[in-house]
């Protein structure tokens, strides 16, 4: 952590949905850094930023409800906030659910650190008609209120400005109506929450005994809150002995007035409550729609899909002009510069094959990726656990646990990680269990280049029924799971739906960026690697370097496995090879066939022409190519997917039972097929 | 009369939440306290309900829906 005397710490914290993560890209654009919590998988996003010759350290919390210490997010944040270094606390709200946001805004003023509200969504208040009395907002809660709208940029710098000079300042006299009554506990001009008497009595009687016994404590008010909600970390924490003052828990009579004082701010600042656009409920009508919701969700997937085919295989084609360009230039110079046989073969048949096989369905994944996002930023994707609510309960799921499977289709590794929101473990476990089997992007390259190769103008139809059968073995597994664990508890959805509002261009850029450089950078380090230890692998053999990949290392491990192989029609030792490899990441199963069968540029109309004439040589028919596209669909999850698996149960068992239960059905599946297919 | 047996496109108000301790917690923090309006915007035949307390949307699903006590339709 940086804390220089002039490097400004400063934490974002808001709801889920307030446009929080909007705002921190808004300062510090594409330029951030995304690490985990120490010790656990959280994600940590922080960047920087300059204002006015100051450096703010800025650091993006997860998005919350509250600060109680029950989920590892809360707890995270909690207790980073009370750290010594976070110099401001920089709270977003959504101006246009101010009622429901005020609650966190509220637990965080008791914290006693420099708060700053960012009031955000702004633009959308307006739109509506509403308006915020923004003169007695703060007057009422005694912290600054800035107005904001993270998405059209207004309103930045004035609270970046706010952060500078609050940075020392924790309180402002707050003007409350009740301060000339006669009430007992005359705090109104201190804190903007003043509890009734009788827990108010209870506050000081508990800060009487915490002073006697921890006299360096700060901020004794919100350790005597805690003690009365009965905070499990605090009481571990702190050993006082309160048994005759906190004779109950009285978390849920906390909660119950300070909505009650939200309730008081709401009905002074809030003009025009009940005058909202009607447009998020016509849009609902519609898409949450009993009979329609779910065809309309297929037909948006479908539609994905869709352009993720013909878009992408459209961009795809400038690529792939691209690299047979550059491969061929590559080949003159090391010619005119007199490049042994070797170093020649190593850079074009290893690493320009290999590496350059995998970029050109960068476009693909590319648009799968904004599809995504737009799904996302819209306010879609909690709509889809609504809808899927009912089916995912007779697999023994919430509709929730849909979320990390729809994700899938990106990418399993932060699948597996968004499992996280489900509070049950068991259905954690079982979600984890059944998101492999959503198709992942890596996979597509493999469904394109042999759908493409082998199914021709069905092509496009071939590779979607991949998705179709990765989500319909989920379905199925997942209902034996919950067989299995004899699911009885509720499982039940709660989910945040938030307005519906146009993505905003910059979020969605930074989203797909973020996947397409580490697309990128896996093809650079992991696919660059594979590639070049399967060119050792397959240009040496017991005789050193051979030029004949038959007499191989690799050939002979390959060969070694046809016979479990053969009955699924894979009996290739080039096809096991490329599998095996594909461990590493899926898409190296394409860059490894390429090498394997040493055509540069495969996925090229000639590439694939040598290819298929290659495949035909051996008897690989489509039959053959779809027993793979089955194979790699449903076989062992690639190495980062098996690390997270690992990370996010704790332990390899789970990890271990993934890499079992996958390649288990890919085999079963695809033997079926095979075996069917040749019946038939 | 619980949640899941109100009428679409109607306002109540939660009279009380009987579901455990730790879920009627988490119910509350998001604004679903006792005496609150809530309206109804959707349901479907079996399982979740979208409501709308103080401003925000939820769904909410079948065995929630059925633990959240309501009455007294605000609109009659």
């Amino acid at each position: 952590m940086i804390n220089t005397e002039d490097t400004l710490n400063v934490a974002f914290i808001g709801n889920p949905n307030c446009g929080k993560t909007t705002l921190f890209n808004a300062y510090t654009g594409a330029n951030l850094k995304v690490a985990n919590w120490p010790g656990v998988t959280v994600e940590k996003k922080e960047g920087k930023f300059n204002f006015q010759g100051n450096e703010f350290h800025l650091v993006d919390l997860p998005g919350l409800y509250s600060l109680t210490s029950y989920t590892m997010e809360e707890k995270l944040s909690r207790k980073y906030i009370l750290k010594e270094d976070v110099d401001v606390i920089v709270d977003v709200a959504d101006a246009s659910s101010l009622e429901r946001n005020l609650y966190l805004v509220l637990q965080l003023i008791e914290l006693g650190k420099p708060v700053v509200l960012a009031l955000n969504m702004m633009d959308i208040v307006e739109e509506r008609g509403m308006e915020i009395d923004l003169h007695r907002l703060p007057e009422m809660l005694g912290i600054p209120v800035i107005p904001i709208s993270a998405r059209k940029r207004t309103g930045l710098n004035i609270l970046m400005h706010a952060v500078e000079h609050h940075k020392n300042k924790t309180f402002d006299k707050i003007e409350h109506h009740h301060k000339n009554g006669n009430h007992i506990h005359n705090h109104h001009e201190e804190f903007a929450v003043v509890y009734s008497d009788d827990i108010e009595d209870k506050i000081d009687l508990i800060i009487e005994r915490l002073k006697a016994k921890y006299p360096d404590m700060k901020n004794y008010r919100w350790y005597a809150i805690k003690f009365l909600e009965k905070d499990e970390e605090i009481i571990d924490l702190y050993t006082v002995s309160l048994d005759d003052i906190v004779d109950k828990n009285y978390e849920m009579e906390i909660i119950k007035q300070k909505y009650d004082f939200i309730e008081e701010v709401i009905s002074e600042v809030l003009v025009n409550k009940d005058l909202k656009s009607a447009s998020t409920d016509k849009v609902d009508s519609i898409f949450t729609h009993k009979i329609w919701g779910i065809p309309i969700f297929f037909g948006i997937m479908a539609l994905v899909f869709f352009f993720t085919f013909t878009v992408g295989d459209y961009l795809k084609g400038y690529i792939e002009s691209a690299l047979t360009v550059f491969s061929e230039l590559v080949a003159v110079f090391l010619n005119s510069i007199g490049a042994s046989d070797f170093i020649c073969s190593l850079i074009t048949d290893g690493i320009i094959s290999g590496v350059g096989g995998v970029i050109t369905f960068l476009p693909n994944i590319f648009i799968l990726f904004l599809a995504l996002a737009f799904l996302e930023d819209s306010g879609y994707m909690s709509r889809v656990a609504y809808v899927m609510d009912g089916i995912m309960g007779k697999i023994g799921l919430s509709g929730r646990a849909f979320i990390p499977m729809l994700l899938g289709f990106g990418c399993t590794v932060p699948a597996v990680m968004a499992s996280r929101t489900l509070e049950n473990r068991k259905d954690r476990l079982r979600t984890i269990l059944v998101t492999p089997f959503m198709s992942c992007s890596a996979r597509l390259p493999i469904y394109v280049l042999l759908s493409e190769v082998f199914f021709e103008k069905y092509a496009m139809f071939a590779a979607y029924s991949m998705y179709i059968i990765g989500l319909v073995i989920a379905v199925i597994v997942a209902l034996i799971l919950s067989k299995i664990d004899r699911v009885k508890e509720i499982n039940t959805l709660l989910i945040e739906l938030p307005e519906y509002k146009s993505p905003n261009a910059r979020t969605i850029f930074i989203y797909v960026w973020e996947k397409v450089k580490d697309y990128l950078t896996k093809a650079g380090t992991t696919i660059f690697a594979a590639s070049v230890i399967l060119w050792v692998l397959l240009n040496f053999g017991t005789e050193g370097f051979t030029g004949n990949m038959e007499n191989s290392f690799g050939a002979i491990v390959g060969k070694f496995l046809v016979p479990v192989m053969a009955p699924l029609g894979l009996g290739y030792w080039q096809v096991i090879v490329s599998l095996i490899s594909g461990i590493a990441a899926k898409e190296v199963v394409v860059s490894s066939m390429s090498v394997l069968f040493n055509i540069d540029n495969i996925s090229s109309v000639e590439g694939m022409g040598r290819f298929s004439a290659i495949l035909a040589e051996n008897g690989f028919t489509a039959v053959n190519a779809y027993s793979l596209m089955l194979f790699c669909l449903l076989y062992i999850p690639c190495a980062a997917t098996i690390a997270t698996i690992k990370k996010e149960t704790g332990s390899c068992k789970w990890a271990l039972y993934s890499i079992i239960l996958q390649f288990g059905l890919a085999w079963l599946v695809s033997f079926l097929f095979y075996q069917a297919a040749l019946i038939l | 009369m619980n949640l899941l047996e109100g009428e679409k496109g109607r306002t109540y108000k939660i009279k009380s939440i009987n579901l455990e301790h730790i879920v009627k917690r988490r119910l509350e923090i998001l604004g679903m306290t006792e005496n609150v309006d809530v309206f109804l915007l959707n349901k479907k035949k079996r399982g979740a309900v979208i409501i709308k307390v103080r401003g925000t949307r939820f769904a909410v699903g079948k065995e929630f829906a059925e633990g959240i006590e309501i009455g007294g339709d605000v609109d009659d």
